[in-house]
């Protein structure tokens, strides 16, 4: 029990000091979502879907390497690749599935908002954040076979904990584009 | 081994049913937008008491599982130590949810953002509030998630993370707005 506390609070307690950072940027974006109705609604969704897509990624990944499909000096494989694809893949489908509902939902509950600027920074800040992730996944994978470490007890959190901040980053630097150009 | 096709076909279902669940936590913000965009540090503590609650609820879980597997731990609600992991686990989201509301209001203020509204007693109240009821549906969700799926033959380990971070994230924001309207906030 008390082996409990000592390892999961410090980390809970981190955790939650770095979701600080990724409320900053969250609440840094009250002007723009009243400018672009239907947004601050798929927020949610788009952070949870990284951290899901993310977590099994770098699970597989972990999976991978125990199994010996992967290793630091066939890093760059078709495993990779495979993986790689699939991810991404599944990043613009359920990107273009929140940025639907959203726009739906909204409508049914009589806010007018634009189909084409919400699937324009769904599927933009979904894919470059899919991109940047799957590069830090690599990286850290990377890193941690260097060390010998397992990796299973280091991509989760590690992705969790930067995930959210760089999708909503990106959600808000594809945000300002669309105002800019559309 | 890996095959691009068959990972898209085996992550959708799932993906699009927590899609589903986390529109509706969306359009509670969208309804809201006004009182939220006009207090900002409102908008920075929803991502701190979503990432706690999901973060509380995967550890409990991840330790159920374990528990489950190895079998120190009985298939049964009165199991001791299952208690013993439930009140540890209350405890320890109390001390997070504490710490963590000096921290969001400490760090506004650092930053500039508007706090006048609000005090930090009343911010605090609401933080800790939502917090503990959280914590218990969190707590309850991943209990029941880790022994239904392990009678069932499923790997809990695959199960409790994406059921406890999605009902994490609607509960989290439904109880944040409820407490909100509850102290009167932006009245």
């Amino acid at each position: 029990m008390h082996a409990m506390v000592k390892q999961s609070l410090p980390l809970l307690i981190l955790c939650g000091f770095g979701a600080i950072l990724t409320g900053t940027a969250f609440g840094s974006m009250s002007k723009i979502f009243q400018s672009i109705p239907g947004l601050i609604v798929v927020i949610p969704g788009i952070i949870a879907m990284r951290g899901n897509i993310g977590t099994a990624l770098g699970s597989r990944l972990g999976s991978a390497y125990h199994l010996g499909l992967i290793d630091i000096d066939n890093l760059w494989n078709e495993e990779l690749k495979q993986n790689i694809l699939g991810s991404l893949t599944l990043s613009i489908l359920v990107s273009l599935i929140i940025g639907v509902l959203a726009y739906l939902t909204s409508l049914l509950l009589g806010v007018q908002a634009s189909l084409i600027k919400l699937l324009f920074i769904v599927i933009l800040g979904g894919l470059i954040s899919a991109v940047l992730l799957t590069i830090l996944t690599i990286l850290i994978i990377y890193i941690v076979f260097k060390k010998g470490l397992d990796p299973d007890n280091i991509t989760g959190p590690a992705l969790a904990t930067f995930g959210d901040i760089i999708t909503m980053l990106c959600i808000i630097a594809s945000a300002y584009l669309v105002e800019a150009v559309v | 081994m890996y095959n691009w096709r068959i990972i898209v076909r085996n992550g959708l279902p799932l993906l699009t049913i927590t899609a589903c669940m986390e529109i509706i936590a969306g359009q509670l913000l969208q309804v809201e937008e006004t009182l939220l965009v006009s207090l900002p540090i409102l908008l920075v503590s929803i991502p701190v008491i979503n990432s706690i609650g999901g973060n509380l609820g995967s550890i409990v879980g991840a330790r159920l599982a374990s528990g489950l597997h190895i079998g120190s731990i009985e298939v049964s609600f009165r199991d001791p130590e299952l208690r013993d992991n439930i009140i540890i686990a209350l405890l320890m989201g109390f001390i997070t949810y504490f710490i963590l509301a000096i921290g969001i209001y400490l760090f506004s203020m650092f930053i500039g953002i508007e706090v006048r509204n609000i005090s930090m007693i009343e911010f605090m109240s609401i933080i800790i509030s939502v917090g503990f009821l959280l914590s218990c549906i969190v707590i309850l969700v991943s209990v029941v998630t880790a022994v239904i799926s392990f009678r069932r033959g499923i790997d809990p380990d695959d199960m409790v993370a994406p059921v406890v971070s999605t009902t994490g994230d609607l509960m989290g924001i439904l109880f944040f707005l409820f407490l909100l309207q509850i102290f009167g906030v932006g009245i």
